[in-house]
């Protein structure tokens, strides 16, 4: 692990941390970003930069002002506590959750490993050979994406626009307003 | 603040002092888009206007506006995509809200085109995949569209077609969750 990566890990933890503890939701808010920016470099550092762009988006980006909006019709907690008080129930089911978790860490490939079973595949290859000619495109995520399992991004979006409707429905509106 | 309205060709954001100066803070609300005097809407508003963010939005908000719809169609040969591009997309819209008040750009916007636009989309989704059906290929089977009509490179601009059509998707949703959680259930409760 290097440098980079140690610190982005310790970045990501602490503000991962920061926004479970503090108890002024605005400062919740505001670690929530912080750490949704450090998920989305670590995306990019695995070389994922299409997660890392949607992460920086939305989680950095669109999910903060929405949060804002939201804080904005509340009023502050009173009192001078900075953090929240521990709820020893809640972190013990939290350690559980992450110790179940962790144990399946041990079955995990090395990052970028070329024995994983993801790069030895078959259908990796498949794609990686024929996204260009078949599909057109030089990015093979949006190759999948769109063609070969266009299907499921219909799916998606169709998600999108079902998560709108929902909003407008629980609002009895006909509009957004 | 609509009788400031009759003086705002001069665009003095301060009025002069005399009639009208038993109104504090919303004097410089005239100098834009936000004539509509959205703080009489709530009180509650997060609204703060700033002339530093009005400026920076004014600067920044068209080149965000390319860069979501670069991310959008270059999705196809390097990172991004319909998601992330609409997600760019609809930052303009909130970027404008934070800068020039929330209800004149509602008021813009038009809520109603937001909606039309999803619908559109979505719409549009489902009938280039069953365009495909119709032309003799399986769904969203985007070649057909070259050896049926004798369109170009049809994958690729079949794959940017639906880019585009999901950027329309995410941008009108996220728009108008900013703008329905703006608004949030005021008004609406016994509806």
């Amino acid at each position: 692990m290097s440098t980079l990566e140690f610190a982005l890990v310790a970045f990501v933890l602490a503000t991962g941390l920061a926004t479970a503890v503090l108890r002024d939701v605005l400062g919740s808010i505001i670690a929530f970003a912080a750490y949704s920016l450090g998920i989305a470099v670590v995306w990019v550092v695995l070389q994922a930069p299409d997660v890392g762009l949607t992460e920086a988006a939305v989680g950095a980006g669109v999910t903060t002002v929405l949060f804002l909006l939201t804080i904005a019709k509340t009023v502050r907690p009173s009192g001078e506590r900075t953090l929240e008080r521990l709820d020893l129930p809640a972190l013990g089911v939290a350690v559980a959750l992450v110790a179940v978790l962790a144990t399946t860490l041990g079955a995990l490939p090395p990052v970028g490993g070329a024995e994983t079973p993801v790069a030895t595949s078959e259908v990796t290859s498949y794609y990686l050979e024929n996204a260009y000619h078949e599909a057109g495109v030089e990015n093979v995520v949006t190759a999948v994406l769109a063609a070969y399992r266009g299907f499921d991004t219909l799916g998606e979006a169709v998600v999108v626009y079902a998560a709108g409707v929902g909003v407008l429905v629980v609002f009895q509106r006909e509009v957004f307003a | 603040m609509s009788d400031d309205a009759t003086s705002e060709p001069g665009s003095e954001p301060v009025a002069p002092e005399g009639s009208e100066v038993d109104e504090p803070a919303e004097e410089s609300a005239t100098e834009e888009p936000a004539e509509e005097s959205p703080i009489a809407e709530t009180a509650s508003r997060p609204y703060v206007e700033s002339p530093i963010i009005m400026a920076t939005v004014r600067v920044v908000a068209p080149f965000v506006f390319t860069f979501g719809l670069f991310i959008m169609f270059h999705g196809a040969d390097s990172s991004g995509g319909g998601f992330q591009g609409g997600v760019i997309v609809g930052t303009v819209v909130l970027m404008l809200g934070i800068a020039f008040g929330i209800g004149p750009t509602r008021e813009w916007v038009d809520p109603s085109t937001i909606v039309v636009l999803v619908g559109l989309g979505t719409l549009g989704f489902v009938s280039v995949g069953l365009g495909t059906v119709a032309l003799g290929g399986a769904f969203l089977d985007y070649p057909v569209f070259g050896t049926a009509l004798g369109v170009p490179h049809p994958s690729k601009y079949g794959i940017e077609l639906v880019e585009l059509l999901i950027g329309v998707i995410v941008a009108g949703i996220i728009t108008g969750l900013f703008f329905a959680i703006a608004a949030g259930t005021r008004g609406g409760e016994s509806a």
